[in-house]
């Protein structure tokens, strides 16, 4: 193995030769780390990069280009995809070079261990030191540069045994363990359209008249169609008409003991008001040896990019679709998302089988595949054009590539290469108990944690029937709107970034960092709370978290208001992003893109008030809406977004004050009714959780749009059957390479910062 | 062969030239004395004028110390505005003012790489040719009256010498065979044609003031530029921002965007010299602006110091300069590459022009 191999090679170079003194010293001191941000971990690697922990006191200065950097800090999770560009990153830094590896799925998997996407880095390139944590602290990270300078200098440990802890064995009930679901071929075990309460909408009556087309009541606002799959798209253009303009997801649920697929697409309206809340799921049965069916691209555009991602994952063909290739997956990787594709099951014992699948490196850089039909680099050499791929190893790009077609200094087409970071979350969370999910989801985006917790357990509450008390309503809305304000800042931080302004990073994440305090004192944790569960919140929030929180509203206004004086009202900025990346309302229902974005084309969308969960309705707040759809709009709707979230957590603030109550509702306490909070008793009370048999979708507004899960139980194990979450930021993605094209080059990174585009949470 | 009586006469013509014009430095005069008889005539050779200059002040000692402090200046200035603290743990309490010493020996030991796709020769001819208009103008810079070159046209040479930058660092991006470097490379031609012109307008209107282009006729005037035609300082600072790729111009190189752009491809010590180049033009630059428009080296003479007492002001002047533009990076974002072209062939020219129409009045006023 090539890693095997280099071991130590680089702290051998710095150690020998005659000026070996300095040459020490001066590496150690100038341990440059490569900017390349693969997986979450990056939040904490840009909080230690900006004030408060600073990494630069170290000399290590967070540099764009590998060539000119020593140093990479792996960041958690390398996919397969991703392991490319890290073997050739790192074969493209000069020597000696240094790799630090932080988070605990680079390391042996982490919560991912049984993913078919994530590689070990560690036998790709050498790695000097590993810091666990998921995700790790700025003080691990920091901790870790230490590390590597004292390894530099010689006095570091080269090695280290482990010790094997014998723990004594408690006698007591048996640890769950996640149990496949059974396939049974008697009935249909899998009902996507299981009747519920609720009425029909008026504008659907004459459809479900018609021969050939059922329509179900599914829930309030939930409606099922099923239909042929030869009349899908007769069907969608007849909804399509009575108003419902866009896809919110497209899924598809494998069911091989009926042989046969269900592909749903799950639509909703944004242009007539009444149709708002209503979900509708049109969905037919195709058979499962030859899946395939007419793409509703050409129907609902926003459908194409999701349809691009079920070709990868079960192996669909959706004709009409223009992309026809390799989208999210890397090619060793097929249908993974099929029943038939088996994972490594969960337990609690380790055994003798290894603990990650096993992987196939790519033997050599020359195979590091560019996802694009040599007819466009043809064609764009006949029209003069200049291709440009950006990513997803670039100061600019985060974890996506775009390839850019250019010409001159205008940008002709963009065209998306997401999957970087593909941890599998779908298939994982199959894998794994209901509750055991609540933490991988909330992976998807540690920007964001509280919001995408939310949505998920929202949907098993959905599920199960549960109603949280009123106090554990309060806690949550308060939480999700400092996760939304700070995922705001993040996004804010990486946008001044795009932009050229690091002080507007620096600004934002110095905020940013006393939110987390906030969140370490109400749930233990900074990124990753885990702190919502089915029926309430963990643990009560003590007095002095409320007053923090309250003193925070104050403390960040008037620190936003610097941010504001010297990045947002500053010349270069309006110059740069005012009528810049234009998506007009029509557009924007068109590309199905989400969220503040969508309301800053103009379309008055709020899941918070279309559909009001948890304690909003109680509350006074407005919903910006911008109509210009450039940059700017888009991020001054967030920012006065920010505004209404701090006065939100005000309110929410004073109306925890006045009441007192039970955090967590007594249907799932159960036996254990008198416990204060769920500690102690979790995994007793919710372990074994079973779903009714049924589809549950729920929408969530998460920071950066509309969050959908869509969790499907066959009612009777206790792990989902399948999970479908369609993320703000992948919705987003099509609007973003939208807006783009005819764009001037430098452009599209002032687009991607005001997109907030966050390629962990897009690709899933 | 040389005859002996002809070896000695040669040294003793050339100790007689130095000793005819040197730096006046009243400090060190004690010490000169207290050396025994051969060694204080030699003494006198590095203090002989053009030597000091080009190597001690404003030359090569002066440049290198500079390098050293102005990018750590300008990372613990911006660290001061973006509420943290910048280097420091390297000397804990000097505030890290070494930090830069520990970046050049790394860039200096690590590897350097050619990529494939480089034009090889190209690729390593140009990042060291690229001194010579890096270290050529600071020949005609005077420091006080310490300048290595005198004549009527230092100014003048030093324009055309810095101008010359651009050819190097397109050769750089060309030579490296890289999309980005193309990129980059592109838009630094396209910024040199935005910011030459007024550059050399302003220049124009200065010396049209002036009368001449001998720094240190201009210093002894004792008029200050800035308030002589304050369009003109105006004018040079927005191009030596575009000159030097400083936010808010800093296109070419754009590092979120174009990952430094022209010197992507470059390594090690090939790329510590790249990287040292935009700073030794800022320098020039500064030095220039402050010959013009700040008055050179006049202020309170400092007797001990002698000559060096102007060198000494020269010196702060220019770093005030040099420092006024390392907080640009902490305070603006990045324009696009149109915007700063337009800017610079609309109202950037048209404010050196009019700078030129104002000195014009002033001379023929005073005339």
């Amino acid at each position: 193995m090539v890693a095997e191999r280099a071991k130590d090679r680089n702290i051998r170079i710095v150690q020998h030769g005659v000026f070996a003194p300095l040459r020490r010293w001066g590496t150690r001191w100038s341990l440059w780390p490569v900017h390349f941000v693969t997986s979450c971990c990056g939040v904490e690697l840009a909080h230690s990069g900006a004030c408060g922990y600073d990494m630069e006191r170290l000399g290590a200065l967070n540099y764009g280009i590998a060539r000119q950097s020593n140093f990479i800090i792996i960041e958690g999770t390398i996919t397969r995809k991703m392991a490319r560009a890290l073997r050739l990153v790192y074969e493209q830094m000069p020597d000696p070079k240094f790799v630090m590896l932080i988070g605990a799925c680079g390391e042996r998997g982490g919560i991912f261990w049984n993913s078919y996407n994530i590689t070990l880095p560690h036998e790709i390139v050498p790695v000097d030191f590993f810091i666990p944590g998921c995700p790790v602290t700025p003080e691990g990270l920091i901790r870790g540069i230490r590390a590597v300078q004292e390894k530099i200098e010689g006095r570091g440990r080269t090695t280290i045994e482990f010790k094997r802890a014998e723990l004594p064995k408690e006698e007591g009930e048996p640890r769950l363990v996640p149990s496949s679901p059974k396939y049974l071929a008697t009935t249909p075990t899998i009902r996507v359209d299981i009747p519920g309460e609720g009425e029909l909408p008026e504008r659907l009556k004459p459809l479900a008249e018609e021969e050939g087309i059922r329509v179900t009541v599914t829930g309030k606002n939930r409606v099922a169609i099923r239909t042929a799959a030869e009349r899908l798209e007769e069907v969608a253009k007849r909804l399509k008409e009575l108003g419902f303009d866009h896809v919110k997801s497209v899924n598809i649920i494998d069911v091989p003991h009926e042989r046969r697929m269900i592909i749903e697409y799950v639509i909703s309206s944004y242009s007539v008001r009444e149709l708002m809340p209503v979900l509708v799921t049109l969905f037919a049965y195709v058979p499962r040896a030859e899946p395939g069916l007419r793409s509703l691209k050409h129907v609902w555009d926003s459908a194409d990019y999701c349809e691009r991602e079920l070709q990868d994952l079960f192996g669909v063909r959706f004709e009409g679709n223009p992309w026809q290739r390799r989208f999210i997956l890397a090619p060793e990787v097929e249908a993974p998302l099929r029943k038939d594709f088996k994972l490594a099951e969960e337990s609690y014992v380790l055994g003798e089988a290894p603990l990650a699948p096993k992987i196939e490196y790519p033997p050599e850089p020359l195979s590091y595949y560019l996802p694009v039909p040599d007819e466009v680099f043809e064609e764009a050499t006949r029209n003069d054009e200049f291709i440009l791929p950006i990513g997803p190893h670039h100061t600019g790009s985060g974890h996506l590539r775009v390839i850019l077609r250019v010409k001159g200094d205008i940008i002709v087409d963009a065209i998306p290469d997401p999957g970087y970071v593909h941890r599998s979350m779908e298939k994982l969370a199959e894998t794994k108990l209901y509750v055991q999910n609540i933490p991988l989801f909330e992976r998807l985006s540690i920007a964001d944690p509280i919001n995408i917790n939310l949505g998920y357990v929202r949907t098993l509450e959905l599920a199960l029937g549960v109603e949280p008390p009123e106090r554990a309503k309060l806690i949550r809305t308060m939480l999700a709107e400092l996760s939304r304000v700070g995922a705001f800042l993040y996004d804010a931080g990486i946008f001044s970034l795009f932009t050229g302004h690091s002080t507007g990073f620096m600004y934002t994440f110095s905020i940013r960092e006393m939110l987390l305090e906030i969140f370490v004192r109400a749930t233990g944790s900074r990124c990753t709370p885990s702190y919502i569960i089915p029926g309430g919140v963990r643990w009560d929030v003590s007095d002095d978290v409320l007053k923090f929180a309250r003193n925070f509203t104050s403390a960040a206004l008037r620190r936003l208001s610097k941010f504001e004086s010297i990045f947002v009202n500053n010349p270069v900025l309006m110059e740069r992003t005012k009528g810049v990346g234009v998506l007009t309302k029509e557009q924007a229902v068109d590309t199905g893109i989400v969220g503040p974005f969508l309301r800053a084309s103009g379309v008055e969308y709020d899941v918070r008030i279309v559909e009001p969960y948890e304690a909003y309705a109680d509350f006074d707040w407005d919903v910006p809406v911008a109509d210009d759809g450039d940059c700017l709009a888009r991020f001054l709707l967030r920012l006065e977004e920010v505004r209404q979230s701090l006065n939100i957590v005000r309110q929410a603030v004073e109306a925890l004050e006045r009441t007192r109550g039970p955090v967590i509702a007594e249907e799932v306490l159960g036996e254990f009714k008198d416990a204060p909070d769920i500690r102690g008793i979790f995994f007793r009370t919710l372990g074994n959780l079973v779903l009714p048999r049924g589809e549950f979708t729920c929408l969530t507004e998460a920071a950066r749009g509309t969050l959908l899960f869509t969790v499907l139980s066959d009612g009777e194990s206790n792990v989902p059957y399948r999970v479908r979450v369609v993320t703000p930021s992948w919705m987003n993605l099509r609007g973003f390479m939208e807006s783009v094209k005819g764009q001037r080059l430098a452009d599209f990174w002032a687009i991607y910062g005001s997109f907030g585009y966050f390629p962990p949470e897009a690709d899933r | 062969m040389f005859e002996t009586g002809t070896m000695v006469g040669l040294m003793s013509e050339m100790l007689r030239l130095a000793s005819s014009n040197r730096v006046e430095i009243p400090l060190v005069e004690p010490f000169l004395e207290m050396l025994p008889p051969p060694l204080s005539d030699l003494a006198v050779l590095p203090l002989w004028k053009p030597l000091f200059a080009a190597l001690v002040v404003p030359g090569f000692a002066t440049l290198g110390l500079l390098l050293l402090l102005l990018p750590w200046i300008e990372r613990k200035l911006c660290a001061r505005i973006q509420w943290r603290v910048g280097p420091k743990e390297i000397v804990s309490w000097l505030g890290g003012i070494i930090q830069l010493l520990a970046d050049s020996l790394r860039f200096l030991f690590q590897e350097v790489i050619v990529n494939r796709d480089a034009r090889r020769p190209y690729f390593v001819q140009f990042v060291l040719l690229s001194f010579i208009p890096a270290l050529l103008p600071i020949l005609f810079v005077a420091a006080g009256t310490i300048i290595a070159i005198r004549t009527e046209y230092s100014v003048h040479m030093m324009l055309a010498l810095v101008c010359l930058f651009p050819v190097f660092i397109l050769g750089m991006g060309w030579s490296s065979g890289n999309r980005f470097a193309f990129v980059g490379t592109v838009r630094e031609a396209f910024m040199y044609f935005a910011y030459e012109v007024p550059l050399i307008f302003s220049v124009i209107a200065m010396v049209l003031i002036f009368g001449t282009g001998d720094p240190i006729k201009i210093m002894e005037t004792g008029k200050l530029g800035i308030v002589l035609n304050p369009l003109a300082a105006f004018t040079f600072l927005i191009a030596t921002a575009m000159a030097t790729s400083r936010l808010p111009f800093e296109i070419p190189e754009a590092d979120q965007e174009l990952a430094f752009g022209p010197f992507i491809e470059y390594s090690g010590i090939a790329f510590g010299l790249a990287y040292v180049l935009a700073y030794e033009k800022l320098y020039v630059l500064s030095a220039l602006f402050t010959t013009l428009f700040l008055g050179g080296g006049s202020g309170p003479a400092i007797p001990p110091l002698g000559e060096l007492s102007g060198a000494l002001w020269f010196l702060l002047k220019t770093l005030v300069v040099m420092i006024v533009f390392a907080s640009l990076r902490a305070i603006y974002p990045r324009f696009r590459i149109d915007q700063a072209l337009r800017a610079g062939w609309s109202s950037i020219l048209a404010i050196s022009l009019l700078a030129i129409v104002i000195s014009a009045a002033e001379v023929m006023l005073w005339a």
